[in-house]
C-alpha cells in the first residue's frame, strides 16, 4: 500500500472508531422515523411470453395453438389449471409463502402492439391513444418527492416512467462511478464560485442548479450505502446486479421509495424456448436472491417488487418456433402479508380471443399501479394516475 | 455582425464555427445567410451497403422462417452502421443547414424502424425535402414505408380503420392538440385506407382496400384521397402557426414569443416553402437579439457534433459512438417514442449532467481536467504515470487531433478563447474562476471551457 491511501484508509477508520455512540444510535432512531414503503419494479423488456411462463398445463387450446412451443415437460404445478414454468422454480417458496400473487390478463383497451408505444403506455399510465410526456413514478415524484434520489434507476437512461413534470429520479448504473466524476476538483471548484442567483430561471441556472443535485445525491447514496450489508450470493449476471444494488440501498436506509429495475431480450418471434428459459432463470434465481437479502436484514416487510412486460404475446406459436406480439399479460407482486397471495384472478379464456388472437384483458394495468399507490405507498392516486381506477384488493 | 451574432448564427444554422472558417466568410448578414443556403442546395442522400439484401424476395422469406430471422438480424447491426453513416455525415457535410434541418425533422416526423432498407429511406427523404415545400413533404411522409408500418398506416382498411396515423399525421404532424375533432380523426383515417408498400419500401396503393365513400372532415365533404386530407389541413393557418412555433423553439429560443412566432406564420401560409421561412427566420432583427443567443441548452447530438468539430476525433471503434449517444440519452434512429425528444431541459439530469460535464476530458484529453496553478498536487512525471493509468480505464477508443485544433485557432489569443467557445452569458463567479486559471495552453483551456454548464448552451 503506497504512503497516501494508507493515510486515507487509516484517516476513515479513525474516524469511524471515533464516532461517539450516541450519534450511532441517533442514526438508527432517524432511520427508523423514515419507515415508510419502497417499491421496486422489474420491467421485462420485449414482450415476456406470458402464456409459458404461467402456463395452463391442462387447458386443450394450449396445446393446440402451440404444437412446438407448448411446454410439457417439468411444469411446476401451482393450481389445478396453472403452473410455472420449470425455470420458475426459485419463486416456489415465495408462492407457497403466499408472498407472491400472479394477476392474470392485465392490459387495457385497445391494445397497442408496437414495443415502443406500448411501453411507453406503461411507463406513462396512458391510454392507448394519448401520449404523456411524463411517467406515473415521475409524477408520485412530483407530487411526494424532495430529492431526486427518492427514486432511482439501475441503469444509465432515466426511463419515462421516472421522469415527472418538474422532477426526475436519478438514473445510475454504478453508483461509485457518478460519485467520483462529481468529485473531480475543477467540478467543486465551479460549484464552489457559482454565485448568481437570478440565473436560476434560466437554462444555464437549470444547468447549475442540477450539477448541484446531482454532486449532492451522488454524495447522499455513495456515504450512506454501506457496502457489506449483502451476505447473499447473486448469480452472475446484470440483472441480479441491479438487484444487489437495490438490496443494498435499501438495506443501507437510503431514502429512496422507487428503483427501476429492467431485464431485456424477451422478444422472441424464433426459437422462443431456449432464449426465455435462460431469460427466466436469470429473473427467478436473481429474485430469488434478492428477496433472501431483504429478509436477512429484515427490510422485506417494507419492500413491494412489481414485475411487467409491455404486453405478452400471441397465443398461437408461429412458424419459427416463436410468438408475435399480443396483448394482456400477467404481472407477479412480491412481498410480505399479501391481501390476496397465488393466483389473484383466473386466466382469460384462450377460445374467446380478440380479433387478433390475443388473450382479452380483464384488469386495466392502471388499477394495480392505482392499488399500490394507495395502499402500499399511501397517497392518493390522483393526478398520478390520468383516470380514475378501481383499487384492488392484493395488498 | 459581431463575432458573438456570428457564431450565434451557426450554432443554430449548424454545429458552430471554427475561427479559422471565418476569414472566408463574406461580411454582410444578407450574404452570409445566401451562403448557408446555397452551400445546401445539393443533396447527399446516406448510402451504406446494404447488399445483404440482393437478390432477397418476400417470397424467399415467407418459405424460409429461419432465413428471414437471420436477416432480420442482420438488419439490426445494420441500422449502427446506418447511425454512423448519419453522424459521420454530420460532422463533415458542406450543407450544413440541409443537415441541421433534418435533425430538426426527424424530431418532427418521429418514426423508427428496424428494417435498415426502409429506415435509410426514411432519413433520406428527410434530406430531400428539409429547405423544400412542407406540402409535398406532408405527403411524401404519409407514404413513407417506415411511416406505414410505425403508425399501422398498412394496417389501415376499408372496414377496418386504424386511426394511429390520422390522429398523429393532426396532433404531431401538423396542427396540434386539440384543433379537431374525433369525427375528424375517424373521416380522415378513412382517406388514407389502402394505403401501403411493397418489398423494396416503395409506396402502393391497394385500390380495393381503400374507402371511396364520402367523408366529411373539417366541415367539407367530398370522396377524399389521403392527398385531399392533408391539402384541407394545410388550408387552416393553425398548421402554418404550429410549425413556426416548433421551428421558433428549435432554431431560435425554447421560450416561444408571440409576435415573432405571429410573424414567421404569415410567411409560411403564403407558400409553405420552408426555406422562405428560415430565410426569414435567420434574416429578422429580431434572431440576433441578445436574449436568445446562448438560451439553447445544447441537444446531445449537438453537444457532441459541435464538440468534434472543435476538436476533430477518430472513433477507433464504431460501437463508442453508439455508446456516448446512449449515455447522454440521443441516439439517432431511436426515438422514445412518435412524439420524439422532449428536447430543453428535457435533455438534463442528474446523470446526464455529469456525463456531459465530464465527456470532454474523457473523450479529448484522458478524463483529465487540470487545474489552476498550485492546486494540483500531480508533479509532471506523476501527471505522465497517472494519464497512462487512465488511458487504459477509458470506456472509448477515440484518438483527438489537436494538431487540427492549434491550426484552427492559430489566431485566437488565449485569453480570448472562451469568446469563441461559449455562447451566451457566463455565470460571474465562474467567469472569475475561469481568470484565475493558469492559462499554459490552447488545449488544456479548451477541455476546461468544454466541461462547464455554460458549454451546455448554444
Amino acid at each position: 500500500m503506497d504512503r497516501r491511501k494508507f493515510i486515507k484508509n487509516s484517516a476513515l477508520a479513525s474516524s469511524l472508531f471515533f464516532v461517539p455512540n450516541f450519534i450511532k444510535a441517533f442514526e438508527a432512531v432517524a432511520t427508523e422515523q423514515l419507515g415508510y414503503k419502497r417499491l421496486v419494479i422489474v420491467q421485462l423488456a420485449g414482450g415476456n411470453d406470458g402464456l409459458n411462463t404461467i402456463i395452463p398445463y391442462n387447458n386443450d387450446f394450449y396445446f393446440k395453438a402451440r404444437p412446438q412451443l407448448a411446454i410439457t415437460k417439468n411444469v411446476i404445478k401451482l393450481s389445478d389449471d396453472l403452473g410455472f414454468h420449470p425455470s420458475l422454480s426459485p419463486l416456489r417458496p415465495l408462492f407457497d409463502k403466499g408472498e407472491l400473487s400472479i394477476i392474470n390478463n392485465v392490459g387495457y383497451p385497445n391494445p397497442v402492439r408496437s414495443h415502443f408505444r406500448s411501453m411507453d403506455i406503461w411507463q406513462t399510465a396512458s391510454g392507448a391513444d394519448e401520449y404523456l410526456q411524463s411517467g406515473w413514478l415521475g409524477r408520485f415524484l412530483d407530487q411526494h418527492g424532495k430529492k431526486p434520489y427518492n427514486a432511482l434507476e439501475m441503469d444509465e437512461q432515466l426511463s419515462l416512467a421516472m421522469k415527472g413534470e418538474h422532477f426526475n429520479g436519478i438514473a445510475t448504473y454504478d453508483y461509485k462511478m457518478l460519485y467520483k466524476t462529481t468529485k473531480d476538483p475543477y467540478f467543486k471548484n465551479i460549484i464552489n464560485h457559482y454565485n448568481d442567483t437570478h440565473l436560476s430561471e434560466h437554462n444555464l441556472g437549470y444547468l447549475y442548479q442540477t450539477m448541484i443535485e446531482a454532486k449532492s445525491s451522488a454524495k447522499y447514496i455513495y456515504e450512506n450505502t454501506k457496502v457489506a450489508t449483502s451476505q447473499e450470493s447473486y448469480p452472475n449476471n446484470g440483472f441480479a446486479k441491479q438487484l444487489k444494488n437495490v438490496a443494498q440501498f435499501i438495506n443501507s436506509g437510503l431514502d429512496t421509495k422507487v428503483f427501476y429495475t429492467s431485464l431485456s431480450g424477451f422478444d422472441t418471434h424464433a426459437g422462443q424456448n431456449n432464449k426465455q428459459t435462460k431469460l427466466l432463470s436469470q429473473y427467478a434465481e436473481s429474485v430469488f436472491a434478492f428477496v433472501k437479502d431483504l429478509k436477512q436484514n429484515d427490510t422485506f416487510k417494507d419492500t413491494l417488487i412489481l414485475t411487467f412486460s409491455e404486453f405478452g404475446r400471441r397465443v398461437k406459436q408461429n412458424a419459427a418456433n416463436g410468438t408475435d406480439h399480443g396483448s394482456a399479460n400477467n404481472v407477479f407482486v412480491i412481498g410480505k402479508d399479501l391481501k390476496q397471495a397465488g393466483f389473484y384472478n383466473n386466466l382469460a379464456s384462450l377460445s374467446d380471443l380478440d380479433n387478433n388472437g390475443d388473450l382479452k384483458y380483464s384488469v386495466d394495468f392502471r388499477s394495480v399501479y392505482a392499488t399500490i399507490l394507495s395502499n402500499w405507498m399511501n397517497v392518493s392516486a390522483k393526478g398520478i394516475i390520468p383516470t380514475e381506477q378501481k383499487t384492488m384488493n392484493f395488498i | 455582425m459581431t463575432q458573438q451574432e456570428l457564431q450565434h448564427l451557426y450554432w443554430r444554422a449548424s454545429f458552430g464555427l471554427n475561427p479559422a472558417e471565418n476569414k472566408s466568410l463574406p461580411k454582410n448578414k444578407k450574404q452570409l445567410v445566401d451562403a448557408l443556403f446555397i452551400n445546401s442546395y445539393p443533396i447527399s442522400p446516406i448510402k451504406i451497403d446494404l447488399s445483404f439484401m440482393d437478390g432477397v424476395s418476400l417470397k424467399t422469406l415467407k418459405n424460409n422462417p429461419k432465413f428471414a430471422q437471420e436477416l432480420r438480424v442482420k438488419s439490426r447491426k445494420k441500422l449502427a452502421d446506418l447511425n454512423y453513416a448519419w453522424i459521420l455525415q454530420l460532422i463533415e457535410s458542406k450543407q450544413l443547414l440541409r443537415e441541421k434541418m433534418t435533425l430538426f425533422w426527424a424530431n418532427h416526423f418521429v418514426c423508427k424502424d428496424n428494417h435498415v432498407v426502409f429506415a435509410q429511406k426514411y432519413v433520406n427523404t428527410l434530406r430531400v425535402h428539409a429547405l423544400g415545400d412542407f406540402r409535398t413533404f406532408v405527403k411524401t411522409i404519409s407514404k413513407e414505408a417506415a411511416m406505414l408500418k410505425y403508425l399501422n398506416g398498412k394496417q389501415n382498411r376499408k372496414n377496418q380503420p386504424n386511426e394511429n396515423f390520422a390522429r398523429e399525421l393532426m396532433e404531431l404532424f401538423t396542427l396540434g392538440e386539440g384543433q379537431y375533432s374525433e369525427q375528424d380523426i375517424k373521416e380522415s383515417a378513412r382517406a388514407f385506407t389502402g394505403y401501403n408498400h411493397d418489398f423494396d419500401g416503395n409506396f402502393r396503393f391497394r385500390i380495393k382496400q381503400h374507402d371511396h365513400g364520402i367523408k366529411t372532415f373539417f366541415g367539407k365533404s367530398g370522396n377524399f384521397t389521403g392527398d385531399d386530407i392533408i391539402d384541407i389541413i394545410l388550408e387552416n393557418k393553425q398548421c402554418a402557426s404550429y410549425i413556426s412555433d416548433k421551428i421558433y423553439r428549435y432554431f431560435v429560443n425554447p421560450k416561444p414569443n408571440k409576435k415573432h412566432i405571429d410573424a414567421m406564420a404569415e410567411v409560411f401560409y403564403k407558400d409553405y416553402n420552408i426555406e422562405n421561412l428560415m430565410r426569414f427566420v435567420f434574416m429578422s432583427d429580431w434572431f440576433y437579439d441578445e436574449i436568445n443567443i446562448g438560451a439553447k441548452i445544447k441537444s446531445p447530438i449537438e453537444y457532441l457534433i459541435g464538440m468534434v468539430k472543435t476538436v476533430p476525433v477518430e472513433f477507433e471503434r464504431e460501437k463508442d459512438i453508439l455508446k456516448i449517444q446512449r449515455i447522454l440519452g440521443q441516439t439517432l434512429l431511436d426515438p422514445p417514442n412518435v412524439a420524439g425528444w422532449k428536447g430543453d431541459k428535457g435533455w438534463i439530469d442528474a446523470n446526464t449532467i455529469m456525463v456531459r460535464l465530464k465527456l470532454p476530458s474523457v473523450m479529448l484529453n484522458n478524463a483529465m481536467i487540470s487545474l489552476k496553478n498550485g492546486e494540483t498536487d500531480l508533479k509532471d512525471d506523476l501527471k505522465k504515470a497517472y494519464l497512462k493509468k487512465n488511458k487504459s480505464n477509458l470506456p472509448f477508443r477515440i484518438k483527438a487531433n489537436w494538431n487540427r485544433f492549434s491550426e484552427n485557432y492559430k489566431l485566437i489569443d488565449i485569453d480570448n478563447l472562451q469568446d469563441y467557445m461559449l455562447q451566451g452569458r457566463t455565470n460571474i463567479g465562474t467567469a472569475d474562476y475561469l481568470k484565475t486559471l493558469n492559462k499554459s495552453s490552447k488545449q488544456e483551456y479548451c477541455i476546461q471551457l468544454m466541461s462547464l454548464p455554460e458549454y451546455q448552451m448554444c
